[in-house]
């Protein structure tokens, strides 16, 4: 209250200095044209993804089979979930294939960030080549795969037998389907973790590692005492980036293994898929979308209290 | 890592001992990175030269990795058994039109957010970030609700009822995806960094903020454009689920669904297949490669801001 009024006198004040005349009309005409600059932008934002997030989770406490209207049913679909086991697997199958894919891919893609980030002979070449698999779509590239995977044709078994290793039946295994599909996974996602490394290593200042040369620290040293820490903002974005990325795997699910054998391979999103558009239970589908979406805040959230100490 | 723990291995090394370390080292980083790259690439190779083998030879086992012959008819076969054409042109047209619809309105949403000071801006632009963090699974149920219940399409009434709304329409393959909460964050960093003179100077020119934003700051920003255009190219382009979801008729198809299709149809035919998806794979490599620079651009803002 008594800091207020000196405030907006001072401001009014400063703006009177500059602009004695055409002021106040001018900033009228000024939040006018912003407003109508955003608001294309806002509507579609709000019709496209406002309503729908609000109306995933009113929809998760309904059964609603879209040529009924939606019946309230509080919680059923929740404890239903909790007791239902393909859920719990797609569940357990997403915590793996995430648990799996985001470390190992980082880890590569940090270490070859570093690699790239030197002076080089053909560096663009070697940086388009990891991160091609990142620009083609993941369904022309799980084509691919599911060739290589081939247990009768395929180029993996070909490998295999050169070494005189028996045929693998990749995706029809239980046991190995999912490690084939992490495997993809792992593949794909390196080169976009790489090439924000690669940014965020620009960035760091060069004396620090000459000041360490001259204290006498060698090049792993230095990797772990200088680059890492100093990569840290740039790992909390990939890891939240790529958490967000991995447990929404679908397409290649899709592709390679229609969630099984024996629903070895389904994921959470997979589930959301069967229930809204194969058995058409739009409510159910919500509420484990909902699902989805706490885990993804959690692990947000967890990581931002282990790496986030001194990040803004 | 393994280059960096030779070297230092080897380290602690007299200045007469520096230049042969060196040079092991590079060979080393060199010889590492191409094994690595070459790795990442096989796939690729590898559906290049599946698609152009004779059917004899994709039956072969251990397979041939060069083709004995180039089967170069594979394509216009593959074109044949399936209507790949279509579904090329129907992708062209929805990244075409998802980037049209991204740049403009992204633009002109960032160019406000950036610089013009209006009430309730921070508000809306949280709002913004908020559904940036939006998982697609989290709306897709609605969105796909919403397209089914549009009224007044598709034999729709007013209330959304009694037909198929914008199912199997080039609406709901060009609406609901035009616009990401992402292009209006880029853009609004990258307006953000432009100096402030030039408004005011304007301003007092008596410019139109319409004008300000499209002939004073956008060309400001091309390359910017460049970058939003072309991760929105390549989303829309490599997009499978949404149009999976809300196109049936073969004649809407894309060519990641169409593909997806055309392998569960039925005995897979391996080199039609791999025809089609190198079809469906070509342009973002081709884009990519001739506008490296943008892509990279890109995802460092994204990364770093």
């Amino acid at each position: 209250m008594t800091i207020k009024p000196p405030g907006t006198a001072s401001e009014a004040a400063s703006a009177a200095r500059r602009r004695p005349r055409r002021s106040i009309p001018a900033g009228r005409k000024l939040r006018r044209a912003g407003w109508l600059m955003v608001a294309p932008a806002l509507a579609h934002t709000i019709l496209w993804i406002a309503i729908p997030v609000l109306a995933t989770l009113v929809l998760s406490f309904t059964d609603y089979q879209v040529f009924r209207a939606p019946r309230w049913v509080a919680l059923e679909n929740y404890v239903e979930l909790w007791n239902d086991d393909v859920f719990r697997k797609a569940t357990w199958n997403t915590i793996v294939y995430t648990f799996f894919t985001v470390p190992v891919s980082m880890a590569v893609a940090v270490v070859i960030a570093v690699l790239l980030n030197q002076k080089l002979r053909g560096r663009t070449i070697y940086r388009a080549a990891f991160f091609l698999p990142q620009v083609t779509a993941t369904v022309a590239i799980a084509m691919v795969w599911l060739w290589m995977y081939n247990p009768q044709y395929g180029l993996l078994n070909g490998l295999l037998s050169m070494v005189g290793v028996p045929r693998q039946i990749w995706l029809g295994d239980p046991s190995l389907a999912l490690w084939s599909v992490i495997a993809v996974g792992i593949w794909q996602g390196i080169g976009m973790k790489m090439l924000i490394y690669l940014a965020a290593l620009q960035n760091i200042d060069q004396n620090l590692y000459e000041a360490a040369s001259i204290d006498g620290a060698s090049k792993v040293q230095q990797f772990f005492s200088i680059t890492l820490p100093m990569l840290k903002p740039a790992t909390f974005f990939v890891f939240v980036i790529s958490i967000i990325g991995a447990f929404q795997v679908f397409d290649q699910i899709y592709v390679l293994t229609d969630g099984g054998p024996a629903n070895a391979t389904t994921m959470m999103t997979y589930e959301v898929y069967r229930s809204a558009f194969q058995n058409f239970r739009m409510g159910m589908a919500c509420a484990q979308s909902v699902v989805l979406f706490a885990f993804l805040i959690v692990l947000t959230v967890i990581n931002r209290r282990l790496t986030g100490g001194d990040e803004k | 890592m393994t280059a960096t723990t030779t070297s230092a291995s080897h380290g602690a090394g007299q200045p007469a001992e520096r230049r042969p370390r060196v040079n092991a080292r590079r060979v080393l980083l060199t010889v590492l990175l191409a094994f690595g790259a070459f790795t990442m690439i096989i796939p690729f190779l590898w559906m290049i030269l599946t698609s152009v083998k004779s059917p004899a030879e994709l039956i072969e086992f251990p397979p041939s990795f060069w083709p004995k012959e180039w089967v170069w008819s594979n394509y216009t076969e593959a074109l044949d058994a399936a209507p790949f054409a279509t579904y090329f042109r129907n992708s062209l047209v929805i990244a075409t039109g998802h980037t049209l619809i991204t740049v403009f309105f992204g633009a002109m949403a960032g160019y406000a957010l950036a610089r013009i000071p209006f009430r309730g801006r921070e508000l809306i632009f949280l709002g913004f970030i908020a559904m940036l963090m939006i998982p697609t699974y989290t709306k897709i149920v609605p969105q796909f609700l919403l397209v089914k219940f549009m009224p007044l399409f598709g034999g729709n009434d007013i209330l959304g009822q009694g037909g198929s709304g914008w199912l199997n329409t080039w609406w709901a393959l060009l609406i609901p995806g035009g616009l990401s909460p992402f292009a209006i964050f880029l853009f609004r960093q990258f307006y953000l960094s432009l100096p402030r003179e030039l408004e005011e100077a304007a301003r007092l020119d008596g410019l139109g903020e319409f004008r300000i934003w499209g002939q004073v700051y956008t060309p400001l920003v091309k390359p910017a454009i460049a970058t939003v255009a072309l991760l929105t190219f390549q989303d829309s382009w490599n997009n499978f689920l949404w149009p999976l979801l809300v196109t049936t008729r073969d004649d809407l198809r894309v060519i990641q669904v169409g593909l997806a299709v055309f392998q569960q149809e039925g005995t897979t035919q391996w080199a039609y297949l791999m025809a089609g998806t190198t079809l469906a794979t070509i342009p973002m490599v081709v884009l990519f490669l001739v506008a490296q620079r943008y892509f990279i651009q890109g995802f460092a803002t994204a990364g770093i801001k």
